[in-house]
């Protein structure tokens, strides 16, 4: 009989408790694999959709105070800026109240020189420009609603008093953009509110640096520029500017990790359990082999080999569980959190997370053989073989 | 005659780690839900706590809450007289017309979040009645004065009685800390409206609050509201609209009855484990106990018991630790940070729940019993020779 065999063969010796173990690793790395998922999600989303070389305007008291719209044309002199865009918050409601999604007023002409990574193609952004009352629109804002291109729809006003219907000339093509978003002409928006006082305000102006060395020089000189004005402006890159979102959710972070951390050590203890009960019934066995002259360490081995091998292949059948499951999940559109979270709505498991969950299952496999084979392989032969005899 | 307790209390004794262990794995599963079971605990506590029954929100139609609203300030007028509104001790209408800002704060860690700031007139605190200052006073109108929720204080850096806060565009005087209950009052600023007006640039309100009379009739109220063709409103009750921000309360329950199912069948698989070998260990011991006179169904039961023992000794074990770790949490973290339908934050202290505290206990005894069953069948089923046949 091989060494392999021996593991192998010593494994499944009560197939029922093997079973058993193995489906608590695979529950518990199940579980870790989708707690994981969460924080690696938004560190993801940081690292992909959020670019260095956008800076984001607003005022410097909150994102509820609105700027001058005269601001955008006074940041487009600034030496080194590649494009100028900007955001003013709409809040218009589709059809029912709770179909909240962000919709904004922006500039149809700069699209492409502030967002070239959206990969937007330029006929779509052509059609945008040429159509008055032109929107475009997140890939999961349209499958959710089931809107189709060509279509009219209309966004009822909550915070402006007025409704407007809009087009739709095309789609923010998945990856990079915002899935969620509507964006329609500014321009369309004075219009309606001419009559009701105007609009010659802005929420946040998007600017695009050239090249990134460039960026800090270009955050000063914004913040620079309206400094002691009526409205003074706090500039940040998109990185930090959607990493303080996340700030909020750090504690929320630490009890879901936290969360997991008590799953894994719940399957340690059952593993642990496990390998000493296997070991145990196995005394006179370990004691015959070190009398026929098997070294303590090749014993060692064997042991810790066996219960390694169980967590493994709990391991893999959890993580593996998990990525199907994730992935069944977010292929259905079931895990949309919240249409603020952006691409977090439509987060699937990373490789990385479920070869984190194979390692966490191997560490848990050598934690809990560790000891109770450390126990077999010290036994004296004598003592062993007399419990035998 | 039953088996006595004894034992089962010296086997689980004699075989000591594999008994801590067992009980162990149970424990921290235990601890995981209810721990979990508290965060939602919170959230839901929080929330079904705020409101009253027989206040009615207004605001915007088609507005989901008071940060995405806008009122004039002749519709505000206009409800205040609208019949059917309670009328407080100084014979004025029970209606507070708010204005809801959500500027940057800073955090104690350094981060940055939006805070719900309130402005309200001296009748909101007849129309919200469950705020109490519990330190300091009132503020007083275009002074900078604010007021703010204990959870505020808990949360931002340099929030405190008597210190001077940084939002919107000027400092404010803090006068004064009011505790609402627990309710996401708590985590919210209030201030003069006419001050908040002022820093806002914006006139008008984000909505009224109204409490009716006991004798008005809701309906009518809801149709004197919506039927105004000068405004656009939209009259909701105040728990339903504060039922209506928790939908991520129901995402997260979801989450810890699949965790709760998830790790306790593990536990299960372990304590199903503990107890075959248990048997296995026994089976002379059993077949003893038979030719001693002792029918099948004590061996039953004492295994059984033996299971729960465990369970229960997982149960105690694991609620201690959720405790601990819930009161770690709120105190050391002070509390987790939900994101609420407006763009601000609410601060929620951890809470385990009769509901939170009953899944645990469920989780345990379920395992107690299902892990216990199928090998103490097994064992009550052993025929007596072969059992001692093994001794």
């Amino acid at each position: 009989m091989t060494w392999r065999r021996l593991v192998w063969r010593n494994l499944f010796r009560h197939p029922l408790r093997a079973i058993f173990t193995t489906l608590a690793v695979a529950l518990a790395i199940f579980l870790v694999c989708a707690v994981l998922t969460l924080p690696a999600a938004l560190a993801t989303i940081l690292e992909r959709s959020a670019s260095n070389v956008r800076i984001s305007v607003h005022h410097k008291a909150g994102l509820t105070y609105w700027l001058p719209f005269a601001y955008v044309a006074r940041v487009r002199n600034i030496p080194g800026v590649a494009g100028v865009n900007h955001f003013s918050w709409f809040g218009g409601i589709y059809d029912e109240p709770k179909n909240l999604f962000p919709n904004f007023a922006i500039d149809p002409d700069t699209v492409d020189d502030v967002w070239p990574d959206y990969g937007i193609p330029a006929e779509t952004l052509a059609r945008f420009r040429a159509v008055r009352n032109g929107c475009l629109v997140g890939n999961a804002t349209m499958e959710r609603f089931g809107w189709r291109i060509g279509q009219e729809i209309t966004l009822r006003g909550t915070i402006f008093p007025v409704n407007l219907t809009f087009r739709i000339v095309g789609v923010i093509p998945p990856g990079v953009g915002n899935p969620y978003v509507l964006w329609f002409h500014r321009k369309y928006l004075e219009e309606a509110m001419e009559e009701r006082g105007g609009f010659g305000n802005v929420g946040m102006i998007w600017i695009r640096a050239e090249r990134p060395e460039d960026v800090d020089r270009i955050m000063a000189s914004v913040d620079a520029l309206f400094r002691n004005s009526e409205a003074e402006v706090a500039s940040e890159t998109e990185k930090a500017f959607i990493g303080s979102f996340f700030g909020s959710m750090q504690a929320m972070i630490r009890v879901i990790l936290a969360v997991g951390f008590l799953c894994v050590g719940a399957v340690v203890l059952i593993a642990a359990n496990t390998s000493a009960m296997g070991i145990r019934e196995r005394v006179p066995e370990i004691a015959i082999m070190k009398s026929l002259g098997f070294p303590r360490r090749a014993i060692l081995l064997a042991l810790v080999a066996e219960s390694t091998t169980q967590a493994l292949l709990g391991g893999l059948l959890g993580a593996g569980g998990a990525w199907g499951i994730l992935g069944a999940l977010a292929a259905a559109g079931k895990t949309g959190a919240s249409a603020f979270l952006g691409p977090l709505g439509s987060f699937r498991m990373s490789p990385e997370i479920a070869g984190q969950g194979v390692l966490i299952a191997l560490a848990v496999g050598l934690v809990a053989g560790f000891v109770p084979a450390w126990n077999g392989a010290r036994l004296p032969v004598v003592e062993a073989l007399r419990k035998l005899f | 005659m039953p088996i006595p307790v004894a034992y089962n209390v010296r086997n689980l004794l004699v075989r000591r780690w594999t008994s801590a262990f067992s009980a162990g794995g149970i424990a921290l599963v235990v601890a995981a839900t209810m721990l979990l079971a508290a965060l939602v605990g919170g959230l839901q506590r929080m929330l079904v706590a705020t409101g009253e029954p027989d206040n009615w929100v207004v605001l915007r139609k088609g507005a989901t809450n008071d940060g995405s609203s806008q009122v004039p300030r002749e519709a505000a007028q206009a409800i205040r007289t609208l019949p059917g509104i309670a009328r407080g001790a100084d014979g004025q209408p029970l209606a507070s017309p708010e204005l809801v800002n959500q500027p940057f704060m800073v955090t104690r860690e350094g981060g940055r979040e939006n805070v719900l700031v309130r402005g309200v007139e001296p009748v909101a605190f007849a129309v919200h009645r469950s705020l109490r200052i519990v330190e300091g006073r009132m503020f007083q109108p275009k002074l900078g004065e604010v007021v703010i929720g204990t959870g505020i204080a808990r949360r931002y850096a340099g929030a405190r009685l008597g210190s001077s806060i940084e939002f919107g565009r000027r400092h404010w005087r803090v006068v004064g800390v009011f505790d609402s209950g627990g309710t996401s009052f708590d985590s919210e600023i209030w201030a003069d409206v006419a001050d908040v007006q002022d820093d806002t640039r914006r006139q008008g309100y984000s909505g009224v609050r109204v409490t009716l009379a006991p004798e008005a009739d809701p309906a009518a109220f809801v149709h004197r509201v919506e039927s105004d063709g000068r405004f656009t409103l939209e009259a909701t009750p105040e728990l339903a609209y504060y039922e209506e921000q928790a939908e991520s309360a129901n995402t997260l329950y979801v989450l810890v009855l699949t965790l709760a199912i998830v790790m306790g069948t593990g536990a299960l698989f372990g304590a199903l484990n503990t107890m075959y070998a248990a048997v296995a260990a026994r089976t002379p011991e059993i077949g003893t106990l038979r030719a001693l006179g002792f029918p099948r169904r004590a061996i039953l039961v004492s295994f059984l018991t033996e299971s729960l023992m465990l369970a229960a000794a997982g149960l105690v074990g694991g609620a201690a630790l959720a405790a601990l770790a819930v009161w770690s949490i709120n105190t050391l973290l002070a509390g987790v940070q939900f994101a609420m339908m407006t763009f601000s934050v609410a601060t929620v202290l951890l809470h385990i729940s009769p509901g939170g505290a009953l899944l645990g206990t469920t989780i345990a005894v379920a395992i107690g019993v299902l892990g216990g069953l199928a090998p103490a069948w097994h064992a009550a089923r052993l025929r007596v020779v072969d059992a001692l046949h093994r001794a």
